[in-house]
């Protein structure tokens, strides 16, 4: 997997880093100002990910000022070999020309170097300050303890995992070994902001609320292998409404607060993300589409009481940068979103398995 | 500047001399600190000319001096160094030596003013003073001065500290002894000081009411390179923390002196030493974790266990990190405790004090969610000696979300000159007679004290030295020592 890599920066050599970096910013001129708020470290094991990388970090380095240390490893590399770069994203700050900056540092680990990822993070942390730890990787035992209990934030997608039961089980170990202390942030679940506060809106209207009791069967249409996405969409609507999972052998479905039993059918299609969210009851039928991943959500809604009605909601910009500032500017703990993942753990080795 | 005198270095030939004693000495004589007729006198074992020695040092000096070599200072600066070479047993070299020096005074005006510098291996320090007892040289001439600079490590224990005590004091009073540490001359550290006395907003704050937990750390990503000799048979705790470490926790946790000489600042510091709450038998696995680093991984490079470096007994139980917790049982720190670390083979280089203030009332922002982090005061002692100040913030936008923000101060650009080097500052108080950064001989003999009891009970229960993989923070085991207060340790 040995790919071509461009120079994402200064050479340096490993050691040196905090002393390079010192004289980049002495050399610089008057007119830039290093600033940082957190320590950013993007872990990936694709070393061609490194532009689009160090692009997402440029793209963010305009609405946070961070040190991001961006780590591309190769643990099957044949050789051995830890190479490193820094350099830095500036933006202007005022009209007079100022310039914010924030530091990138590149490392290339390759082979049995690729071992090194805790040193690596502990020794280029910017001391203090929060440590966001982004996981383009999938996770795998054994689980580094002290790396772990570093980490303020998490940063994971589950859309991108082969194996999504045991990945958010080893997730689940991590914050066991951090007490609770990291915060999980996944980006499928960010990614579907734009749903939730859309299916929010549309039920605004006191009389399309009154529908929300009245659920009997949720049907989510997704994208080839976005099951998951599907999965948490629904645990959120489990939490929201209080809905309790019956998960037995024959049959999984949702028990409302009022006993009333909510079928589930998750389907795939052609298309990107979820495509379709389709809630319905004995009297009223509320439909969400996103068709050909556009740039807004097409709403329908047919209640008693009220006019049948449509609407066009904004879907927001959904590409990586995006999700990933959204994850950044949110900030916090997510408990919505431990307990969508709660909510739907038991179906995920049935339903992911499906995929 | 200092009244004119001759430097005698013992153990001139060593690396000591090479990287720090020389090119502190040139620097301040490039800042102009010097008097002109001051001299250095190398004394040591090897056969070697002055020319010859001299050209050593310049090679020495333009490798580790702060400053460049400039080639017509270094001629002047190297006129006044000379060597004279005599086993350290010798009697007769010392006489020689006398005899050298009263010339030297005669021709340079040096007044008989004489600085010993016991740069030698420990172990040769008894002779030295005993021999220089003998010959005489102790006495300071008429109107002059003989003053003796001690290198660590003083003693090795609380008995052989005593008995080298007992050495130097039967051949220099007190008054004109200076142990060195060199880590009191670094600015931070006597910045600590000033941060504390000269800050209505700090000294209000300096107690157990506002201070949640100080942290002291040393950490090198080093292993022990070319030491391992000398290092296999001292430890962590010998080497760093009776000394270097407990230094800087005297100077964090002293009562304000009464005056800024030398004795009342020490004063100070011995009755923190003798407020330490002696750790001994079962309190000392509880509060005290020692480990030793196994192979691992240092900036992507594959490095060998402590116990397979040359020179090293491969069964070695020496401990190259310690972790302590330490009570300072006085009215001012009452239940705050102060977590120490020293370790080598650990991710980052950096030694620094860490004075972590008390959370505030968890309501207000509780209902937000907003984890509030508390406000921790860093005065970093190296490398890039400053203070920075952690405080949280809210960031700007219409949500309301706190985030921990530095207040940063650099010694090395803020004031826009160099900072001269520890042993620039050192060298040039022992010329000036004044040893408010030296220790005193009762500080000495505290700390081992207290670290004496550590070692009776490593000695007693060998089996609890804990393993941490080479480019970690340690063992886990130390983990626990801060988690028992609720704490971690800090992220350098």
């Amino acid at each position: 997997m040995e790919a071509a890599v461009n120079e994402p920066g200064l050479p340096v050599e490993i050691g040196q880093i905090d002393w390079e970096l010192g004289r980049l910013w002495e050399s610089s001129d008057d007119t830039k100002s290093r600033a940082s708020l957190l320590n950013l470290v993007i872990y990936s094991e694709l070393p061609e990910a490194m532009d689009s990388n160090t692009e997402l970090i440029a793209t963010i380095a305009s609405q946070h000022a961070f040190r991001a240390i961006l780590i591309l490893a190769d643990p099957q590399a044949a050789t051995s070999g830890a190479r490193a770069w820094i350099s830095a994203h500036c933006h202007l700050a005022d009209k007079g020309g100022h310039q914010i900056c924030s530091e990138q540092i590149t490392f290339r680990l390759d082979g049995e170097s690729a071992s090194s990822l805790p040193n690596i993070v502990f020794s280029h942390l910017d001391s203090d300050l929060p440590l966001c730890f982004w996981s383009q990787a999938e996770f795998r035992e054994p689980l580094d303890e002290q790396l772990w209990t570093w980490v303020d934030r998490l940063i994971f997608d589950s859309a991108t995992w082969r194996k999504p039961v045991e990945q958010f089980a080893l997730a689940q170990k991590i914050l066991s070994i951090t007490d609770g202390g990291t915060v999980l942030c996944d980006l499928n679940w960010t990614r579907l902001h734009r749903w939730r506060l859309a299916l929010a809106n549309v039920f605004d209207h006191s009389a399309a609320l009154a529908c929300l009791q009245e659920i009997t069967r949720v049907r989510i249409e997704c994208a080839l292998g976005e099951r998951v996405k599907a999965l948490l969409l629904l645990g959120w609507f489990s939490v929201q409404l209080g809905w309790r999972l019956q998960h037995l052998l024959s049959e999984n479905f949702f028990l409302a607060k009022s006993g009333k039993q909510i079928e589930i059918e998750i389907s795939e299609a052609e298309g990107a993300g979820i495509t379709f969210v389709e809630l319905s009851g004995e009297e009223f039928r509320f439909k969400l589409e996103r068709p050909d991943a556009a740039g807004f959500f097409h709403a329908s809604l047919h209640a008693p009481g009220i006019p049948d009605c449509t609407m066009t909601i904004g879907a927001g910009p959904d590409r990586p940068g995006d999700i990933l500032l959204a994850e950044l500017s949110r900030g916090g703990r997510h408990p919505l979103f431990a307990g969508a993942l709660d909510a739907i753990r038991p179906l995920l080795p049935d339903m992911v398995a499906r995929q | 500047m200092p009244e004119p005198c001759t430097i005698v270095i013992f153990g001139a030939t060593g690396d000591l001399t090479h990287r720090k004693l020389v090119p502190a000495l040139y620097n301040l004589a490039a800042d102009g600190a010097l008097p002109p007729a001051m001299s250095v006198v190398g004394f040591a074992r090897r056969d070697k000319s002055d020319e010859g020695f001299r050209n050593e040092l310049e090679e020495a000096a333009r490798k580790f001096s702060r400053q460049t070599i400039n080639d017509g200072l270094w001629k002047s600066f190297a006129a006044s160094i000379s060597y004279h070479r005599s086993e350290f047993h010798d009697l007769a070299g010392y006489e020689s030596l006398a005899a050298r020096l009263a010339e030297m005074d005669a021709a340079r005006g040096t007044r008989g003013n004489r600085l010993y510098y016991l740069a030698s291996a420990p172990d040769q320090f008894e002779v030295i003073l005993e021999n220089l007892r003998k010959s005489g040289l102790n006495k300071a001439g008429d109107g002059g001065w003989a003053r003796v600079i001690v290198e660590k490590p003083f003693g090795t224990d609380l008995p052989s500290a005593r008995h080298l005590n007992d050495l130097v004091e039967g051949a220099f009073p007190e008054a004109d002894t200076y142990r060195i540490d060199h880590y009191l001359g670094k600015e931070t550290a006597q910045n600590i000081m000033v941060l504390r006395f000269a800050n209505a907003l700090f000294e209000a704050m300096w107690n157990a009411r506002y201070i949640d937990h100080v942290q002291i750390t040393a950490s090198e990503p080093l292993g022990v390179e070319g030491r391992a000799g000398y290092y296999d048979k001292s430890g962590a705790l010998r080497d760093m923390v009776q000394n270097h470490l407990l230094q800087l926790l005297c100077l964090t946790a002293m009562e304000p002196p009464t005056g800024l000489d030398a004795d009342a600042i020490r004063d100070e510091k011995v009755k923190v030493l003798r407020s330490l709450r002696p750790l001994e038998g079962a309190e000392v696995s509880k509060h005290v974790i020692r480990g030793q680093y196994g192979a691992g991984a240092i900036n992507g490079k594959r490095v060998a266990a402590y116990r397979d470096e040359a020179n090293v007994d491969p069964e070695s139980m020496t401990e190259t990190f310690v972790a302590l917790q330490v009570n300072v049982d006085n009215w001012r720190w009452a239940g705050v405790p102060f977590f120490v670390r020293v370790g080598k083979r650990l991710p980052k280089g950096g030694t620094e004090i860490a004075v972590h203030f008390k959370s505030v009332p968890p309501v207000l922002f509780k209902a937000t969610g907003e984890a509030v982090d508390d406000n921790v005061l860093v005065i970093r002692i190296q490398p890039d000696e400053g203070v920075s100040l952690r405080m949280s913030a809210k960031m700007p936008g219409s949500s309301l979300r706190i985030e921990p923000v530095k207040m940063d101060f650099h010694y090395g650009t803020s004031f826009g000159k160099a900072t001269p080097e520890a042993y620039e500052r050192l060298l040039l108080d022992a010329m000036s007679g004044d040893a408010t950064l030296f220790a005193r001989r009762d500080e000495v003999e505290e700390a081992w004290k207290f670290v004496d009891s550590i070692r009776a009970a490593w000695k007693a229960n060998p089996g609890d030295l804990a393993f941490y993989a080479s480019g970690s923070w340690g063992p886990a085991e130390a983990e626990e020592l801060t988690k028992r207060h609720g704490t971690t340790w800090r992220r350098l």
